[in-house]
């Protein structure tokens, strides 16, 4: 029988949209859950999504990406990767599957919101099948960290931090609220398929996936890798309605949700990425820089798409190349000082190569961040192991809840960006992170940073071993520096040859 | 790529388009099949060990009887999926090629 090519079918398929009688189409579709910017339904009907696919197809191919991952999986798990791994790759992982998996679920409770309340056809059929990648996704990051929790107890943080008040995990929930839970159909479509998806997931699952093979553990690589193609497909979804709001006078509105949704998850990133890629991951298995990886993901190829689409580049786009430089060596020396407060190992990542590796990759490092892990150094050397660890909390940011921080050395100047809205004061760590809150103040007000909580009493007792305790962290669980300070015996060796 | 602050404020002022690939011999027929299916372009491979980013400037056609053949067995254009972790430029798939282009030329 002959079978007709997919184009010849798909339209007449796929196009689900009727005229209801019963009710009344605002009813049917609440500006609160389609949050199409009061646009009528006819505006949709030329959406067309790029990446088409058919169920018969999706089953076919995710059958087959999943006998993928799970055979790697099945053929690796006896090659002693865990054993082998150094310590600051098992760290990569551990704060990977915590911050990224039970995300997944929001992420799929967002696909469904298109599903049902998406205004065109197309959408709602491509968001379908979002819906269930992002469940595949979950399922496989809670799956295949399982097999190290009974080896580490880190590694049950994959299913627990969710669920906790630590730290960087409310930074993360803060963020992934904000584009996936709490927004409508067209608005989740913009902040989460085109800004997140489509341009910061790639550093994750495709930048991390060369550092992974690098360092040999295929598993991982595998794995991320292949969930990158669900992301690239579904990650479509957003462009054809970017150019439906352009064309009809709405342009500004998606351009200021795309810069919200790339502001936040720069702001994550740095804390999220960048301390692994140019940190953790072992110097000879790092594939490029962080920065370099951002590079080509996000200023080569997602930023162009931007201009394509007829949007402009963010209003903070030199801040935020200035940013990808600096930031993430800030954040990385807090994650590596507040240590007891993550439920990884940080791994310092400056015996004297990397330190050199560094300067290379950002000149300058040595003179800025550089001193400050020399007094670390230092005082790790002198056996003064209590000055190398914190006895209160950061200021954090009232948008991105991380800590803020400035390239220190010569030039060094600390900022608040602060604000006062209905008689409370919010600190921010930047200009983004302040415009961001002031485009919808009502929205994010009410929330309270962990300091914030510290101070109105949440957290008893109220010094850092009561913060540990609210943030759930057990002994076993808290962080410790991941080689435990073996690389001192490089630093020593090195001085040693230089006095001689 | 470690380039200085002015080559990245003008980094996005590119017109690169293709698949990037997740490593093995899909990826590499499909370098093959770039090749013969764009014959006055300039191919790229750019080989990440994880990923594999092939591009060309404005637009890459892919045909689903020239991977076929490369490949050396049957080979349906939806099966591309499998391996497409990511791409540059915008997309159009259908079932005998796969097309990826920018409209405008920057």
């Amino acid at each position: 029988m002959a079978v007709l090519n997919r184009l010849d079918w798909y339209d007449i398929a796929r196009d689900t949209n009727w005229t209801p009688t019963y009710v009344a189409e605002s009813e049917l579709f609440p500006e609160e859950l389609s949050s199409a910017f009061g646009l009528p339904a006819e505006v949709f009907e030329e959406y067309d999504e790029p990446y088409k696919t058919t169920y018969p197809e999706y089953v076919k191919v995710q059958r087959e990406k999943d006998a993928g991952a799970y055979s790697v999986k099945a053929a690796l798990e006896r090659s002693k990767m865990f054993e082998n791994a150094s310590p600051g790759w098992l760290s990569v992982l551990k704060l990977h599957f915590g911050a990224i998996a039970r995300g997944e679920y929001s992420a799929s409770s967002a696909e469904a919101r298109m599903v049902r309340f998406g205004r065109a056809p197309g959408m709602r059929n491509m968001a379908t099948f979002g819906m269930m990648d992002e469940i595949r996704h979950s399922q496989l990051q809670l799956f295949f960290p399982h097999q190290y929790v009974s080896k580490d107890r880190q590694f049950d943080w994959a299913f627990k931090a969710y669920d906790t008040n630590e730290w960087a995990m409310i930074a993360a929930r803060h963020f992934f609220d904000d584009v996936m839970v709490t927004r409508g159909a067209v608005g989740v479509a913009l902040t989460l398929t085109f800004a997140f998806e489509s341009g910061f997931t790639n550093m994750q699952f495709l930048g991390l996936a060369a550092d992974a093979a690098e360092a040999g553990d295929w598993t991982f690589s595998s794995l991320i890798s292949s969930i990158q193609t669900d992301e690239s497909r579904h990650a479509q979804i957003g462009a054809p309605l970017v150019q439906i709001l352009v064309k009809n006078g709405k342009k500004a509105e998606a351009q200021k949700l795309v810069d919200i949704s790339i502001w936040r998850a720069w702001k994550l990133f740095s804390i999220l990425t960048g301390p692994v890629m140019d940190y953790y991951t072992p110097l000879e298995h790092r594939k490029q820089s962080f920065k370099e990886f951002m590079q080509e993901w996000i200023v080569v190829q997602f930023e162009r798409s931007l201009l394509e689409l007829g949007l402009d580049k963010p209003w903070f786009w030199d801040d935020f190349l200035h940013e990808i430089d600096e930031q993430h060596h800030g954040m990385h020396l807090g994650v590596w000082f507040w240590r007891p407060t993550v439920w990884w190992n940080p791994a310092a990542g400056v015996a004297p190569a990397e330190r050199e590796w560094l300067e290379e990759k950002y000149p300058g490092w040595n003179a800025t961040w550089g001193q400050c892990w020399d007094v670390i150094t230092d005082n790790a050397l002198d056996n003064k192991m209590e000055q190398t660890l914190p006895v209160t909390l950061p200021v954090v940011c009232n948008m991105c809840q991380l800590p803020i921080n400035f390239t220190p050395g010569p030039a060094w100047k600390t900022r608040d960006f602060s604000l006062t809205y209905e008689a409370r004061d919010y600190h921010f760590c930047s200009e983004g992170c302040r415009w961001c809150f002031e485009q919808e103040p009502t929205r994010y007000q009410d929330h309270l940073s962990l300091v914030d909580r510290f101070l109105a009493g949440q957290i008893q007792p109220p010094d850092l071993g009561g913060a540990l305790k609210y943030m759930n962290l057990a002994p076993g669980e808290m962080g410790e520096d991941a080689l435990k300070f073996a690389w001192l015996d490089e630093v020593r060796a090195e001085r040693l040859k230089k006095a001689s | 790529m470690n380039g200085t602050r002015n080559d990245i404020a003008n980094a996005h002022l590119n017109n690169r388009v293709g698949p990037v690939l997740r490593q093995g011999a899909l990826a590499k027929a499909v370098a093959e099949a770039a090749e013969v299916d764009n014959p006055d372009k300039t191919i790229t491979i750019d080989d990440k060990v994880a990923y594999v980013r092939i591009s060309t400037e404005g637009e890459m056609i892919l045909r689903r009887t020239t991977i076929e053949e490369m490949l050396g067995k049957s080979f349906q254009m939806y099966e591309l999926e499998v391996e497409l972790s990511s791409f540059s430029g915008r997309i159009e798939n259908g079932s005998e090629q796969i097309r990826f282009y920018f409209e405008k030329t920057l």
